[in-house]
C-alpha cells in the first residue's frame, strides 16, 4: 500500500469455481487515493479479486475489510445495466438502490457529466461506448471512496478512454481510491502509482509503478 | 423496498416487451385448446365392427312394429361407431387395433327375438388394455338403447294379447292363428245362461279380470321402466362455461405465465450482467427472489382477474343458468395471488438453476406440462398421479379457484388449498434463495 490508511482490504481471499481455483488466497490493501493497477494475462484472477473486493461475489475462504462507511463503486468489464430501460431509468434505480436521497437530482446529474443521451432510447441500443460510460455513471453513485474498474477502456476509441480517465482521475483527487485491471501499457504507465501481477489466481507482484517496470515479467503481462 | 423497486422494473420492462406478453398469453391459450382437443378425441366415438352372421333383414316385425334394422342401430349408436365387417375382417381389424371390439350377431338371432320367448344374444370381443372397460360400457349403452326400443314393441305386442283376452278376436302365437271369445264375449254368452249362484260367481270373476286387465297397460311399463329419466327442458351450462373448465383454463394460464416469467425474470438478472451489481449489498439475493414470486404474483393476479372477467361478461350477456358468483371475485383474488407466488417460486427455482434466461424459459416449459397434465388426471383414476400432483402447485390452484368460485361453503377447500399454495411457496422460494448463489458464479 502506497496510499494513506487502507479502505479496502483483502484478507486470505480466494475463491474456487468447483474444482477450479480461480484466486489462491490473497492479502491486499488500498490506501486513500491510491491507484493500484491488477496486471496479468487472461484467466491470471483480475477480475475475480475485483469482484471479491466489490462484493459481487463470496470468497470461498478469507474476508473482504472495508473501512466504516466506505463505500466502493465496481465497474465490471461487461456493463451491468437493463438494456431495456433507458439510461436516465438506469440510473435512477440505482440511485434509489443506493439510498441516495435525490435519485432524480443523481441522474440527471451524471446523464449530463457523463454526456449519456437523456432521450427514450432503451439503454441496450445505445453505442458500445456510451454503455460503458454508462456503466461508469451507475458505478459512481453513492459517491464511492473507492472505486472498482475491469478493463473499462478495453472497448473505448481512443476519445472515449481519455474522458472516462478524466472522470476516473476527478474522484482520485479528491482522495478517492482506484483499482483498475488493465493489459494496456500506456494506461498502466500514466495512471497506476502501485501495480499488483496476477497469475494462475496468485499475485506474483507487489509494488510500486517503477519497481514493476523493471522487473522481467513486466515484459509479459502488460 | 428494494424488492418492490425491483418488482416496479420488471413490470416496466415487461411492459416494453408487448410481444413477449402476447406470446405468454397467447401459449397457454393455445396449449388450452389443444388440451380440449385431445380431450375431445379421447371421448370421441370408438370404431366398433358389427357381424351379422344372422343376415339381418333390413326390416323386422316384432309385435306389430316394423323396424329399420340400420336406422334403428344408427339411432340408438350414440357412443359407438358402428362398421358393417366381415367375421374375418373383423378378426384382423381387432388384431390390429383398427376396431376397438366386435359385436357379433349370431345365427338364430332374429328368430329368438321375433319368438320372445328367450333373450337372443350379441356376442362382445374387445382388445386387452386401457381402453377395453369403456368400450364395453359404451357397447352395454348401445345394447341397452337397443333393449329400449324394443321393449316398446314387446309391451305393445304384449298389450295386444291382453286386447284379445278383454275383447276377443283373431291373433296368431309362434305362427299359429287362432280366434279367442274374450272377457266381452264371454259376458255376452253368460247372459244366455239360466240365473243362478254359479252364474253369478262366474260373472263376477269376468268383471274382476277386465278391472284387472284394465290396469296392465301402465303396470306393463312400470315393470319395464321401474326408474325412468325424463331430460329436463331447462338448459345447463355449456361445457366450455363450465365452473371446472373456468378454474382449469385460470389455472393453466398462470401455470404458464407465472413459471416461465420468474425464471426468466430472474435468470435475465445475470444474463444482464446486472446479479453481481445488485448482490454487492444492494439488493439481497432473497430479495431479489421475492421480487420475482411478487412480479408472478402481481401478473396472475391481473391476467386471472381479467380471464375470470372475461367468462363472467361471456356468462352473464349468454343468460347462463346460474350466472357468473361475482362476489367470490375477492375470493378468487387472493387465490389467484397466492397461486402466482407459489408457481413464482417454483419458477424462480428454476431460473437459479438454469442461470441462463433462454435455458431458463426452456427448462420451465418442459417442467410446466408434465406439472399441468399430471394435475389433469383424476386422482380416482391414477392415485399416484395425484400425489405426485400435490407437490406442484397446479392442481391445488384448480381446487383452489373451483372452491373459490363455486362451492356452497369454500372456506375448508379455500384454506386447505391455500396452506397447500402458501407451503409450497416457502419450500420452493427457500430452494431458490439457495440456488441463486449459482447466478453469481
Amino acid at each position: 500500500m502506497t496510499g494513506g490508511q487502507a479502505v479496502l482490504a483483502a484478507r486470505g481471499v480466494a475463491r474456487r469455481f468447483g474444482a477450479q481455483v480461480a484466486l489462491a488466497p490473497t492479502d491486499l490493501e488500498v490506501g486513500e487515493a491510491e491507484t493500484l493497477a491488477l496486471v496479468g494475462p487472461n484467466g491470471a484472477g483480475k477480475s475475480t479479486l475485483l469482484a471479491l473486493l466489490a462484493g459481487a461475489l463470496e470468497p470461498t475462504t478469507g474476508t473482504i475489510e472495508r473501512r466504516d462507511g466506505a463505500r466502493v463503486g465496481w465497474v465490471p468489464q461487461r456493463p451491468a445495466h437493463y438494456g431495456r430501460l433507458t439510461a436516465r431509468e438506469n440510473l435512477e434505480l440505482f440511485a434509489r438502490l443506493e439510498g441516495e436521497p435525490r435519485p432524480a437530482e443523481a441522474a440527471e446529474r451524471l446523464l449530463a457529466a457523463f454526456e449519456l443521451p437523456p432521450d427514450e432510447r432503451a439503454s441496450g441500443s445505445l453505442s458500445v461506448g456510451n454503455r460503458q460510460r454508462l456503466n461508469l455513471a451507475i458505478a459512481l453513485l453513492g459517491d464511492p471512496q473507492v472505486l472498482l474498474l475491469d478493463e473499462p477502456t478495453a472497448s473505448l476509441d481512443p476519445g472515449q478512454r481519455r474522458r472516462l480517465w478524466e472522470r476516473v482521475d476527478a474522484l482520485r483527487e479528491t482522495g478517492g481510491a482506484i483499482v483498475f485491471a488493465t493489459q494496456n501499457v500506456e494506461e498502466l504507465e500514466r495512471h497506476a502509482d502501485r501495480v499488483v501481477a496476477l497469475r494462475d489466481g496468485q499475485v506474483v507482484f507487489d509494488g510500486t509503478l517503477s519497481d514493476y517496470v523493471r522487473e522481467p515479467l513486466a515484459d509479459l503481462f502488460a | 423496498m428494494r424488492a418492490w423497486l425491483l418488482l416496479r422494473k420488471d413490470l416496466r420492462v415487461l411492459r416494453r416487451t408487448p410481444l413477449l406478453v402476447v406470446i405468454l398469453l397467447a401459449y397457454p391459450l393455445l396449449v388450452a385448446g389443444l388440451v380440449g382437443l385431445v380431450a375431445g378425441y379421447a371421448s370421441s366415438k370408438p370404431r366398433v365392427a358389427l357381424v351379422d352372421e344372422d343376415n339381418v333383414p333390413k326390416i323386422i316385425v316384432l309385435g306389430g312394429h316394423r323396424f329399420h334394422v340400420d336406422r334403428t342401430i344408427a339411432r340408438v349408436s350414440h357412443d359407438v361407431k358402428l362398421v358393417r365387417l366381415s367375421s374375418d375382417e373383423a378378426e384382423r381389424e381387432l388384431r390390429t387395433g383398427k376396431v376397438v371390439a366386435v359385436v357379433t350377431v349370431p345365427r338364430g338371432f332374429v328368430a329368438d327375438l321375433r319368438a320372445m320367448v328367450r333373450s337372443p344374444q350379441l356376442i362382445l370381443q374387445t382388445t386387452h388394455g386401457g381402453l377395453s372397460p369403456r368400450v364395453t360400457q359404451q357397447v352395454q349403452a348401445l345394447v341397452y338403447s337397443l333393449n329400449r326400443e324394443l321393449q316398446t314393441a314387446y309391451i305393445e305386442s304384449n298389450l295386444r294379447y291382453v286386447q284379445l283376452i278383454l275383447h276377443g278376436g283373431d291373433g296368431s302365437f309362434l305362427g299359429r292363428q287362432f280366434h279367442i271369445l274374450g272377457l266381452d264375449g264371454t259376458e255376452r254368452e253368460l247372459r244366455h245362461l239360466p240365473p243362478g249362484e254359479r252364474l253369478d260367481r262366474i260373472r263376477q270373476f269376468v268383471r274382476d279380470a277386465r278391472l284387472a286387465l284394465a290396469q296392465t297397460n301402465g303396470a306393463l311399463r312400470a315393470t319395464a321402466n321401474p326408474i325412468e329419466l325424463v331430460q329436463a327442458p331447462e338448459h345447463g351450462r355449456t361445457w366450455a362455461l363450465s365452473a371446472q373448465v373456468q378454474a382449469y383454463a385460470l389455472a393453466l394460464t398462470i401455470s404458464f405465465l407465472t413459471l416461465v416469467l420468474a425464471a426468466g425474470a430472474l435468470a435475465a438478472e445475470r444474463d444482464e450482467n446486472v446479479i453481481g451489481r445488485l448482490a454487492r449489498g444492494l439488493v439481497g439475493l432473497g430479495e431479489l427472489v421475492s421480487a420475482k414470486i411478487m412480479l408472478a404474483a402481481v401478473v396472475a393476479l391481473g391476467v386471472g382477474f381479467a380471464i375470470a372477467l372475461a367468462f363472467g361478461v361471456v356468462i352473464q350477456v349468454g343468460g347462463v343458468t346460474g350466472g357468473e358468483p361475482w362476489s367470490r371475485l375477492p375470493l378468487l383474488a387472493a387465490g389467484l395471488a397466492l397461486a402466482g407466488a407459489s408457481l413464482g417460486a417454483l419458477g424462480t427455482l428454476l431460473g437459479a438453476l438454469a442461470r441462463e434466461s433462454r435455458t431458463a424459459s426452456l427448462i420451465s416449459l418442459l417442467v410446466v406440462l408434465p406439472i399441468v397434465f399430471l394435475g389433469l388426471v383424476p386422482r380416482e383414476v391414477v392415485p399416484a398421479a395425484g400425489y405426485l400432483s400435490d407437490a406442484f402447485p397446479f392442481a391445488h390452484s384448480v381446487r383452489f379457484f373451483g372452491a373459490a368460485l363455486y362451492d356452497a361453503s369454500p372456506w375448508d377447500g379455500v384454506a386447505r388449498e391455500g396452506a397447500w399454495l402458501a407451503g409450497l411457496a416457502v419450500v420452493f422460494a427457500t430452494a431458490a434463495r439457495a440456488g441463486a448463489r449459482r447466478l453469481l458464479a
